[in-house]
């Protein structure tokens, strides 16, 4: 089959591999009819994930039909049409019984390469580094599921794939993060980062009860998105200074909530900022913590840090002094996909939102490599990719 | 063999027929031995590619290149069959033994557990990969660890004691090329959490000192070994099957196997 494969940084290729086989018995086989290039797959295109080996094939939002079951497979049959969540659950071990899904403790083959830098391992994820699994990913024809009775959801209303396929990943991820930031009826929300997983988040603080969403980025299409898909008041972080900003937007208080879209390639400014770049160029840190930095300074006291952004390694001079003395909760993790497919979809059905607004290329697989470069430079307008396999 | 009251029962350790081996073949065999070891090792440790991946492809290149230098004027294909030759290294003394214990929860009764540990397949699926370990009886298993040019390595290990629900030790052949001995306990965890089991392992790596120094000193490859096999019996457990990258399709031609 063809596949995206990684093959070192900025080298993405279409690859002639092999198709995917049923290996355990709960395995299931999707055949790809749209896949996604998340903002979390720039972080191994630009060489800053560990473990990533030359040869691994890509993507962790697909959607398809099962073509394939193994024989333990219970709720799935040939011929469903589903999505497929970016974590790999088990559904038997204690962290998915309390529905921690991207927390399972069954789900990485790798696991002892995790526990060695993080001292437990998180759940597998398809195509995301052998940390992290080693499994193979959806940007390809075919892809092996494991758990299969516990990730894919089945979709059987005819909605299009553009509308249900963001359920993988970035949709629920977005919303789990305005849940995470524990929103209370009226409050100020701000959102740094306004690429998919930042639009979601905007979407959701409204959902869940926020009288005031602010959106801060540099990148002109995303903040008018931000504006007039999800009504929010934007900063241009390059244009004005953040603090100052949300100082004079709430009374010097600083917004209630504070999410963290963006992660470990934060586009800081100033010296901290240049200084982050040097050391993670040299190996010095693995992560540009910028935004995070940014969050804690201006969060209200006794507010919520929600960070969804991926972080891959340690952060130098991140600022614990004032994270403490200002009396700040920090809610983090992989999203737990599992927990929100079904609301969400009922959310989509219903017609309270439609999550293909993000979507603004749709390409065949053939042209991921060039979309790759697309979407890390925010060329052409680029948000969120879609490929056709 | 004994039992006591409690219906423990307790096994002397299996003393094997000695075999008139010359001096050449006990180095050899020992060569072999730490070639074996070295190349599982490094197979290992390229496959992980992560800073203690690269530890132990350091650790076990030592090996292999001890292994194999100085081998090649010998029968690469020399088998140390436990039950035929003496391949016990002349360098390894009590010192050089490296041992490591893991514990890990596992959402089962310890009866269940003790009872899944027992069944007879069980080994092989843990081990896989690492070793080949068939079954001689419920016992006895018989261990292989091949290597490079078809180099293979083998031994038997016996149950020593056996505690339903409690404790499982058991120990190699006394002259094994690798010795070693290993225990499994289980204790009930708190909260309703099912099992924490406890792993403890013990051998004399082949390779003579130094090799043993480092791989004491990593402390890698014990470590990854107790833990594979711990994360793989928990799944199995708990999951009924076993998470694998086998067969995963990728542009290195070989799926992800080396």
């Amino acid at each position: 089959m063809r596949a995206l494969c990684w093959h070192g940084e900025e080298d993405v290729r279409v690859d002639e591999v092999p198709d995917p086989e049923l290996v355990n018995p709960h395995d299931a086989i999707v055949e790809i009819t749209a896949t996604a290039i998340c903002g979390s797959d720039l972080h191994l295109y630009d060489g800053y994930v560990p473990t990533m080996r030359e040869g691994d094939v890509l993507g962790h939002e697909p959607m398809g039909e099962v073509v394939d079951v193994g024989s333990a497979v219970e709720t799935l049959e040939e011929g469903d049409r589903v999505v497929v969540p970016f974590t790999i659950s088990c559904g038997s071990c204690w962290f998915c019984e309390e529905e921690l899904y991207s927390l399972c403790d069954n789900s990485n083959p790798n696991a002892e390469v995790a526990r060695k830098v993080m001292g437990q391992s998180p759940a597998g994820l398809f195509g995301y580094s052998h940390m992290l699994g080693g499994y193979a990913g959806g940007q390809a024809e075919y892809l092996r599921v494991p758990f299969a009775d516990v990730g894919p959801l089945k979709v059987e209303s005819d909605l299009p794939d553009e509308q249900v396929l963001l359920l993988s990943d970035v949709f629920p991820t977005g919303y789990m993060a305005a849940e995470n930031a524990e929103i209370e009826e009226d409050d100020t929300v701000a959102v740094w980062g306004c690429g998919p997983v930042g639009q979601f988040a905007i979407q959701s603080a409204w959902m869940l009860g926020a009288g005031r969403v602010v959106a801060i980025d540099r990148v002109p299409e995303r903040l008018a998105m931000a504006r007039e898909h999800g009504d929010a008041e934007t900063i241009h972080f390059e244009e004005e200074d953040v603090y100052d900003r949300l100082m004079a937007m709430t009374g010097g208080r600083g917004p209630d909530r504070c999410i963290d879209a963006v992660g470990t390639e934060a586009h800081g400014t100033g010296l901290m900022g240049l200084t982050d770049k040097a050391k993670q160029q040299v190996n010095l840190e693995a992560d540009r913590p910028h935004v995070l930095r940014q969050a804690i300074k201006c969060c209200r006291k006794g507010g919520t840090l929600s960070v969804p952004g991926v972080y891959v390694g340690h952060a130098d001079n991140v600022p614990v002094g004032p994270l403490m003395n200002k009396a700040l909760t920090v809610n983090t993790g992989q999203t737990h996909v599992q927990r929100y497919l079904d609301p969400l979809l009922e959310k989509i059905e219903d017609g309270d939102i439609d999550p293909s607004f993000v979507v603004t290329h749709r390409e065949p697989l053939e042209r991921g490599p060039e979309m790759y470069e697309t979407f890390r430079d925010k060329e052409d307008g680029c948000v969120k990719v879609v490929l056709t396999p | 063999m004994s039992t006591d009251q409690r219906g423990v029962t307790e096994r002397e350790p299996l003393h094997g027929p000695n075999s008139e081996s010359s001096r050449g073949s006990l180095e050899r065999g020992g060569r072999i031995a730490a070639a074996t070891v070295g190349g599982a090792i490094v197979a290992l440790g390229i496959k992980r590619r992560s800073l203690g991946g690269a530890a132990a492809a350091l650790a076990g290149g030592w090996l292999l290149y001890r292994g194999l230098v100085g081998g090649r004027s010998g029968d690469e294909s020399f088998d140390t069959d436990s039950a035929s030759g003496d391949g016990r290294l002349d360098a390894v003394d009590a010192s050089d033994a490296v041992e490591t214990t893991r514990s890990t929860t596992i959402g089962a009764s310890p009866d269940e557990v003790y009872e899944r540990w027992r069944e007879p397949e069980t080994m092989s699926r843990l081990y896989g990969g690492l070793f080949d370990v068939t079954a001689r009886d419920e016992d006895r298993w018989h261990w292989t660890a091949s290597g490079p040019l078809g180099a293979t390595v083998s031994w038997d290990t016996q149950v020593v004691e056996d505690r339903p629900g409690d404790c499982l030790r058991w120990e190699s052949h006394e002259n094994a090329p690798v010795s070693n001995e290993g225990q499994v306990r289980f204790r009930e965890a708190p909260a309703g959490r099912g099992t924490e089991l406890t792993f403890r392992f013990r051998f004399e790596p082949p390779g003579g000192s130094v090799g043993a120094a480092v791989t004491k000193r990593l402390e890698i490859v014990p470590e990854s070994l107790a833990a594979v096999v711990l994360d793989r019996f928990k799944s199995l457990v708990e999951t009924g099957e076993i998470p694998t990258l086998e067969r995963n399709p990728s542009a290195r031609g070989a799926g992800d196997l080396l």
